[in-house]
């Protein structure tokens, strides 16, 4: 099904699954990490930022003239570098990471996103800056582009244009983000983490290093948050560091949009996840699409008491986590087992 | 149960060194929980540590599995200086525990919480089992097989797939346990096996020691309140009072040591099974 929504889906909603899907992985990442090892992070979005940059420095060609920083790499390679790098950035983070937890954990993890600001405003020969971003590479694959509409292609009598393209890319990427994390929760690694976060000096009496089971959590984390940072700069077809700290790509405001989604989903749960970032994420954006169809909707934001969209969806989620943590601590995951143990086999 | 025959354990060798515990004092702030405490438990043998509550016997493993650090004195175990292994490190030369409250995932299942005890006897990290690595499934599944075995040995076959949350508190201990053994220990330490147990599970998890010190011949190190399980199963028994070694020998030496009964008696705090059991 989900192979042949482009052809029926109409351009306007594929992006709002692709930006879904953006937030799937990075949340993906976060439920790993806060889920099963026990780390609160609201550094999210900082990684984000990091595999991001990386992206768009490692594929960019240099340009004469041009002060932006740009290796050349296939597109592909590309990709890998990013994970690769914000993994990287993950690990160096790790030895501050072993030495708090909880909620002071997340205050220095939230201190990241302040690092992202000033780097991202710092060095706009990577970034591209506050004011105009840089463009981002394209995604080719052989010569043939996966994010625009180069070279032209017709499925069944749809054109396949870049969110077509993009649609399947992303598609893909998701996927592959959950067959590593399933199969890593269900065996070795899964196991110590969650020994852990659950008890770290018997987990140390059972032969787990601790600490390095920690930082590997982190690493992971931060590289899913590395690819979903990729995908970002894709789907905008820009890379732009943010203006300040509380909006933004890689603001305060994502890493707390990011921790609803794993809390709304289910800790430590990788399908609630990829659910909870279709509410989180693609709620806002499919009410923008819906508003002006849906005469109830319209009404509401018509008067303007300032409830646009996003600030609807704003309360949608702020009650939806309310919720989930006092009738459902499991999240859309338990309630999902729940249906699926009623009406399943 | 017997012993692993499909190389699953890294350390194949029936060797099982001697643990050498000598001189070790531990303290936390102004309170001293160990004072000079030496002991040595022969290879095979079940040795009983015991003494009243508060006396320093769960600071002891924790010392020997290196969750405390030592102040003085140091730890043995054969050839190996203890002082200089990390923690996790130790269950690789052959020492596995239990704890006194248990320390398991209470939301995990039964058979998950044990494999965990296969850690150090395995390898693979994120991206081999995220690709599912046919090395690492097979590898896995021969571990499992293990790990059922020996859950089933401890009469845990019907809760495999439970939450360990949900059993019972002396199913809890089995499980305990069986997470210890499952590391393929040399030197089998534990904390109050039988705590919470009635006396028919009592002596059944008795009969389950001395099984595994016979068909393994490894060292069992046993922390136990019921002096009648001590007494029936011990080899050689140690007594701590306020952190301080007070009595080393056999249990009919210990049942008449003065110092024993001065400790047991005078505290009053003593079980008053050991009373019975010495008079
Ligand atoms: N982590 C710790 N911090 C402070 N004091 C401790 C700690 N662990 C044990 N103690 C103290 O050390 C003494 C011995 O405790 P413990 O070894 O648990 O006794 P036992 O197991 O023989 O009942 C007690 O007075 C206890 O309060
Ligand atoms: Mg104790």
């Amino acid at each position: 099904m989900a192979l042949a929504l482009p052809l029926y889906v109409s351009e306007v909603w594929l992006r709002v699954f692709e930006y879904a899907m953006v937030g799937a992985v990075a949340a993906i990442g976060l439920t790993l990490l806060s889920g099963h090892c026990g780390q609160l992070s609201l550094g999210t979005p900082f990684f984000m930022l990091v595999g991001g940059t990386a992206y768009a420095a490692l594929a960019a060609d240099a340009e004469a003239g041009s002060d932006l920083v740009g290796i050349g790499l296939p597109p592909v390679i590309a990709i890998v570098g990013a994970v690769v790098v914000s993994s990287l950035a993950g690990l160096a983070f790790a030895p501050v990471a072993g030495r708090v937890s909880g909620i002071y954990l997340a205050v220095a993890t939230l201190s990241l996103v302040f690092l992202g600001l000033y780097l991202g405003q710092r060095f706009t020969e990577f970034t591209g800056g506050a004011a105009t971003g840089r463009p981002a590479p394209p995604f080719t694959i052989f010569g043939f582009s996966l994010t625009t509409r180069e070279p032209e292609l017709t499925v069944l009598g749809v054109p396949f244009g870049a969110q077509e393209r993009m649609w399947y890319l992303f598609l893909i990427l998701v996927i592959g983000g959950i067959f590593l994390a399933l199969g890593a929760v269900r065996s070795r690694p899964g196991r110590s983490w969650r020994a852990v976060r659950d008890n770290p000096a018997s987990a140390a009496a059972m032969g787990v290093n601790v600490a390095r089971a920690r930082a590997t959590a982190f690493a992971v984390s931060a590289g899913y948050a590395g690819l979903a940072g990729v995908m970002m700069v894709l789907w905008f077809g820009l890379l732009k560091a943010d203006e300040n700290e509380f909006q933004g790509s890689w603001s305060i405001a994502a890493a707390i949009s990011l921790l609803a989604i794993v809390i709304i989903g289910g800790l430590g749960s990788v399908w609630g996840a990829v659910l909870g970032a279709a509410f989180v994420f693609g709620l806002p954006l499919a009410l923008r699409l819906l508003v002006p169809s849906v005469p109830l909707l319209a009404s509401i934001t018509e008067g303007s008491g300032g409830f646009t969209p996003s600030v609807i969806t704003a309360f949608a989620y702020g009650s939806l986590i309310v919720l989930v943590v006092i009738f459902e601590p499991g999240g859309l995951a338990a309630i999902g087992r729940r249906i699926t143990a009623r009406f399943g086999r | 149960m017997k012993p692993t025959s499909d190389g699953t354990t890294a350390a194949e060798s029936t060797y099982v060194p001697e643990l050498h515990v000598r001189n070790v004092t531990v303290r936390f702030g102004g309170l001293a929980a160990l004072t000079d405490v030496s002991f040595t438990v022969k290879p095979g043998t079940i040795h009983a540590l015991i003494g009243p509550n508060g006396a320093g016997k769960s600071t002891c493993f924790n010392v020997v599995s290196g969750l405390y650090p030592v102040d003085e004195g140091d730890v043995r175990f054969g050839p190996s200086d203890l002082m200089s292994t990390a923690p996790h490190q130790r269950v690789s030369l052959g020492i596995g525990r239990a704890f006194q409250n248990t320390a398991l995932s209470g939301h995990v299942t039964v058979l998950d919480n044990v494999m965990l005890g296969r850690h150090a006897l395995t390898r693979g990290g994120f991206l081999l089992a995220g690709l599912r690595s046919p090395r690492m499934r097979k590898e896995q599944q021969l571990h499992l097989d293990r790990v059922v075995e020996i859950c089933e040995f401890l009469g845990l076959g019907d809760h495999l797939q439970r939450p360990v949350g949900q059993l019972s508190y002396g199913d809890q201990k089995r499980v305990d346990v069986a997470r210890a053994l499952a590391t393929e220990p040399k030197l089998l330490m534990l904390d109050e096996p039988a705590a919470g147990m009635n006396d028919a599970e009592t002596s059944v998890m008795a009969q389950l020691i001395s099984d595994i010190r016979s068909s393994l011949g490894i060292s069992v190190l046993l922390v136990e309140h019921d002096m009648s399980l001590v007494m029936s199963i011990a080899d050689h028994v140690t007594v701590l009072d306020f952190g301080r070694g007070i009595a080393d020998g056999t249990p009919s030496q210990i049942r008449t040591s003065p110092e024993v009964i001065r400790a047991y008696l005078g505290g009053g705090e003593g079980p008053a099974v050991l009373q019975e059991e010495l008079s």
